[in-house]
């Protein structure tokens, strides 16, 4: 990773509530969520949630520096194979970094979906943070006893979601 | 059982079973809300949510040495040794929640040699544990004409005398006949002991409040336990009715997705380990007030010691605060007022000074607004959106010292707003910040407006620009007389506190100061 090219962030997409398909049905199953930085992830379906789907997924992705937005979007599989756009969102860089928001805080954000007319079609709510770029341990940069984040039994993939015990080194 | 709202999405609200998810910060604060049903019937038989028994020690030391005469233990015949008074909060916000007082005399004439009393308070709670379970049902049979039932869970404890007490329900699932619910936290308290019988009733909610049954179980907590280590399900149950004698096993099952059991560390957990609430005060400067010269004017000064409506509202909440929060040194600030340089603001300093926003005590915020009062001209219009910028960069400037400060804006003011959208912006920005928001309002405005900002509905705010607010953070109420001594309804809105300070602690995982860190290590450990 390249120093002050780009921050590291970890982004948890953790629902999403009264999602409709085409406006005239609710979202049954299978809904997924694309995260996009200068890179892509996407979650895994969630194959009961309905049109209140829960992912609870966490992505470590790098953000460039000149970012000013990240893209949240919300799609399902359709009958017919492919994918339904159901919604999209962009995330305001600033919402979560700059100002008074410190490095490592966790920031809870909520954001409206709008489908591809430009309507409403329902909330997705996640967490940002972003992870310091000197080092990747928050020892340095908060000042208190960080407690661990309990790893919820649906979260998979591999991915590390607890945050880091301040050491001495 | 359904909450007090008159409204469709007041109703579908979970009631009761919320302990703060880690997902995300809910609205719902510890489950005792004014309108709250559960609240109301506990009330009844005694027992107060948000209001701890406290269990005081007294040892006292060096008390004058007198005899005795009378050997009857009437009180009045007892030599007088001395007494002291203080505030309860003023002890349980101590580091060692103990406070040593001076004793005087009946007439507050101090004297050396009367002693002193030491004060120690102890919350008693029976137990910090709770259990934190997400529901899911499968094959819920459709009580709905023309689409899917909307179902919700509600869970009663059984009760000696045979019947059951309702502890919470979740909210209500819209047209789903698999749903899965918002995680249901259930203190150890609500619950009793783990091997006490729960019924976990569904029903298929309807607008008019004739929720349709579809089926209950009875399972224990240590049952919900193991349906969810063997990710099994239980099949819901129909009781005897009609010509049917016996009971039906139906199809639709219900399953433990989610079980963690949890520590919740309480309000004063929290305060007494160092935790704060910073209080921050906003008046009304606007020209609808009327001249503060004219007896009719809410900002009018009685000569005569009687506070007005501004005044009441600051003394009401400033004197509980202050206890809460260390430095007493309280940010101030009027909104609408033009100082004498001509132009109008919509945040100036209190106190009038060009730099700091601070006073000290309540009696300083007292000053400052009777100083106010004389040089600011009153003017409009009615905007709260800087003063709640100013007082969220404040709050959010706070989490990189340290976590320890929850902030509480008083906004007091007599009229409506004249750019509500401004104000949801600045509430949705400030939504994920360590800070709640107190509106009094006073005077006799139509105030219908002020309760979007309160959204107890369960309807989230909208900023212009797509973001939606992380939690409530808004409690509105208006501003009556007080007569007698009952609890004013200013100081019933503060009540509403340690609900929102925990909410946003627990979803944040933030535990008091002073658990180590191995002790929250090791509550990981009790995931089940």
């Amino acid at each position: 990773m390249e120093k002050n090219s780009s921050k590291t962030i970890e982004i948890t997409v953790i629902s999403g509530e009264d999602l409709w398909v085409n406006r005239r049905q609710r979202v049954k199953k299978n809904a997924f969520v694309i995260v996009q930085t200068d890179s892509s992830r996407a979650t895994k379906m969630d194959t009961d949630g309905g049109s209140y789907p829960v992912w609870n997924e966490k992505f470590v992705m790098e953000l460039p520096m000149h970012a000013r937005f990240i893209n949240v979007e919300v799609q399902c599989k359709a009958f017919s194979g492919g994918n339904n756009l159901i919604g999209t969102a962009r995330i305001p860089v600033s919402d979560f970094s700059g100002g008074y928001l410190p490095e490592n805080y966790l920031n809870f954000l909520s954001y409206r979906l709008r489908d591809g007319n430009g309507e409403k079609n329902g909330i997705i709510n996640l967490s940002v943070k972003v992870i310091g770029q000197e080092n990747t341990s928050c020892a340095a940069s908060c000042s208190r006893p960080w407690t661990a984040v309990p790893v919820d039994n649906k979260v998979s993939g591999g991915i590390v979601t607890g945050i880091p015990v301040p050491y001495g080194y | 059982m359904g909450n007090c709202f008159s409204d469709l999405d007041g109703g579908k609200q979970a009631v009761g079973g919320s302990g703060g998810s880690h997902q995300r910060a809910q609205n719902a604060g510890g489950g005792a809300g004014h309108n709250d049903a559960v609240d109301l019937f506990f009330r009844t038989k005694g027992l107060h949510g948000l209001f701890t028994q406290m269990e005081l020690s007294l040892s006292a030391s060096k008390l004058r040495d007198l005899d005795v005469l009378s050997k009857m233990l009437k009180l009045n015949d007892q030599e007088f040794l001395g007494e002291a008074s203080s505030y309860l909060s003023e002890i349980v916000t101590k580091q060692n929640q103990s406070l040593t007082l001076n004793l005087h005399h009946r007439d507050g004439r101090s004297s050396k040699n009367l002693g002193t009393l030491t004060v120690h308070a102890e919350e008693t709670v029976a137990s910090r544990n709770a259990v934190e379970m997400t529901f899911r049902c499968s094959h819920l049979e459709n009580k709905d004409l023309f689409s899917r039932s909307d179902p919700f869970l509600r869970i009663s404890r059984a009760i000696e005398s045979g019947g059951s007490v309702p502890i919470c329900k979740t909210e209500v699932v819209n047209n789903n006949l698999s749903p899965v619910w918002k995680p249901v936290c259930l203190t150890t308290q609500q619950y009793g002991s783990k091997e006490n019988p729960l019924v976990i009733e569904c029903f298929d909610f309807n607008s008019d409040g004739n929720h349709i049954f579809i089926g209950k179980l009875h399972k224990s907590v240590a049952e919900l336990i193991s349906l969810h280590q063997n990710k099994t399900g239980a099949n819901f149950i129909s009781p005897p009715s009609g010509f049917r004698h016996h009971e039906k096993v139906l199809k639709g099952q219900l399953f433990v997705d989610g079980l963690i059991e949890k520590q919740l560390y309480s309000f004063l957990d929290y305060i007494s380990s160092g935790f704060e609430l910073n209080f921050m005060v906003a008046v009304d400067f606007t020209a609808s007030n009327g001249n503060p010269r004219s007896p009719d004017s809410l900002h009018y000064i009685n000569p005569s010691g009687q506070l007005n409506a501004y005044q009441q509202a600051i003394m009401e909440v400033g004197e509980v605060i202050q206890f809460y929060d260390s430095d007493k040194r309280f940010p101030a600030w009027g909104f609408g007022g033009k100082s004498y340089e001509g132009s109008v603001s919509h945040c100036f300093n209190l106190n009038g000074s060009p730099i700091g926003f601070e006073v000290e005590g309540v009696e300083g915020i007292m000053a400052a607004y009777a100083r106010a009062l004389q040089n600011v001209t009153l003017a409009g219009p009615t905007l709260f959106g800087q003063v709640i910028k100013k007082a969220a960069d404040i709050a959010g400037n706070s989490i990189s010292d340290n976590h320890a400060k929850y902030y509480v804006l008083l906004i007091i003011t007599d009229g409506v707003l004249t750019d509500l959208q401004e104000t949801i912006d600045s509430l949705v920005r400030a939504s994920d910040l360590p800070l709640s928001i107190l509106i009094v309002g006073v005077g006799g405005a139509d105030f219908t407006q002020m309760e979007i900002l309160d959204a107890d509905n369960g309807r989230r705010l909208e900023s212009s620009t797509g973001r939606i607010a992380t939690r409530d953070i808004v409690q509105f109420v208006p501003m009556r007389e007080v007569h007698g001594g009952q609890i004013s309804v200013v100081q019933a809105l503060l009540e509403e506190l340690p609900g929102q300070f925990l909410t946003y602690v627990r979803s944040r995982d933030i535990v008091p100061l002073n658990v180590t860190q191995s002790h929250a290590e090791a509550l990981t450990q009790l995931r089940v």
